[in-house]
């Protein structure tokens, strides 16, 4: 390679990797405004304001969850198997929703303690199978890869 | 090496090779995409949580797996631009930029179908839609630029930056996932095994769809650069030659 080509690679590089340091420096700082929701964990250590739009992402508790009689009104809790958030919501549930699901609620934190959602999504995890797959594995009694919700 | 590195760069050489690769390329692609298309749209069984929706997935990945790739492919053209004045780099440069623009617009466009079924919602401001979102705008971006300078040297040299500049972005694509809380998923990792999550029974017509989709990207992406090749050399020996016998047949 010629030398003048070689600086000029030199150069092309050195700005790349500078630039590329520096985004990375600013997305690792800005991390948490990036983040799409908050884990019960963070919410439990009281990083929400109640009032504040935000959303709460966590896997919906076995058993938890609760339907009104009369009207759409449901609730459950989302939980990251350390710390739980109690949810109410009245609206349509995504399909997918059900106990065990990955879930992300938008809404605000009540003041007593409650989360008030207008929106709830539903998070699918990464493991595709068809229908038989999932009866053999379970009836093996392995569940493999816990669906990701929260972390 | 170098020989055949300066001979590569030789618009006249790539025109001339280009014409032999491409019936190979159009065979291979329609038998791909035939047997991936009927593969993953009628005997991959349906998914245990998404039911047929999965299909959407057989689209989804292989658009934006190519979509990630045209923005390196663009920023190692512009790097060689920059330094070795290739003439065959900038015009894959400058035709690989509406391609990308094309593929990352239809990863976003089946993702948001794919998410309004399973998600409850096409859009949503993650860091993986997001960032996506951003390197549509900047191909758009690239495209621009080109067509607002005016001379073709200044816009090769100008585009080149923007692409090196903007390719930080596609490791943040890749890793936004496993970096933040996102609604998009992780990565699927494959299973050899038949009864696991990610079975070769879902794995293997998306990879023959990855690749059937790549094959489409190379021909569209040679066609492109042949175009962009014969209007630069329009004044050259060879592509007169090539027109006149053209004209004669």
């Amino acid at each position: 390679m010629k030398p003048h080509r070689r600086k000029k690679l030199g150069i092309i590089l050195f700005i790349a990797a500078g630039l590329g340091t520096a985004i990375g420096l600013s997305l690792y700082a800005l991390s948490n405004n990036i983040d799409l929701f908050f884990t019960p964990t963070q919410v439990a250590a009281g990083e929400v304001t109640p009032g504040q739009r935000i959303r709460v992402g966590g896997m919906v508790k076995e058993g938890s969850v609760s339907h009104s009689q009369e009207e759409l009104e449901v609730s459950f809790i989302a939980t990251d198997y350390n710390n739980d958030v109690h949810i109410l919501y009245a609206g349509i549930l995504p399909d997918l929703f059900r106990e065990g699901q990955g879930i992300v609620a938008e809404g605000a934190m009540r003041v007593d303690g409650i989360f008030q959602a207008s929106r709830v999504l539903a998070k699918h995890d990464e493991n595709y199978m068809s229908v038989e797959v999932k009866a053999a594995l379970d009836a093996a009694g392995q569940v493999p890869g816990m669906p990701q919700g929260a972390n | 090496m170098w020989l055949w590195f300066s001979k590569l760069g030789s618009p006249r050489w790539f025109y001339e090779l280009s014409s032999k690769w491409l019936p190979w390329l159009y065979a291979l692609m329609f038998v791909m995409l035939g047997v991936g298309l009927v593969w993953a749209l009628l005997f991959v069984p349906a998914d245990y949580q998404q039911g047929q929706t999965i299909r959407i997935m057989y689209v989804h990945v292989p658009v934006a797996s190519i979509s990630l790739a045209c923005f390196p492919l663009m920023a190692i053209a512009g790097t060689i631009t920059l330094v070795w004045k290739m003439k065959l780099a900038d015009m894959v440069a400058k035709s690989v930029a509406p391609i990308g623009a094309w593929f990352t617009g239809l990863a976003l466009a089946s993702g948001a179908i794919w998410g309004d079924q399973i998600w409850g919602t096409w859009w949503a401001w993650d860091a993986r839609l997001t960032s996506l979102l951003i390197q549509f705008f900047l191909f758009v971006g690239v495209i621009a630029l080109r067509s607002a300078i005016e001379s073709p040297d200044a816009a090769a040299k100008a585009c080149a930056v923007l692409a090196i500049v903007g390719a930080i972005n596609v490791p943040i694509i890749k890793y936004s996932v496993e970096w933040w809380n996102t609604l998009h998923q992780p990565a699927s990792s494959i299973s050899f095994d038949a009864v696991a999550p990610n079975p070769p029974e879902i794995w293997v017509p998306l990879v023959i769809m990855i690749l059937a989709v790549y094959v489409f990207f190379a021909i569209s992406l040679i066609l492109r650069t042949r175009n962009e090749i014969l209007q630069r050399e329009r004044r050259a020996q060879w592509v007169m030659d090539l027109v006149a016998r053209d004209q004669q047949k």
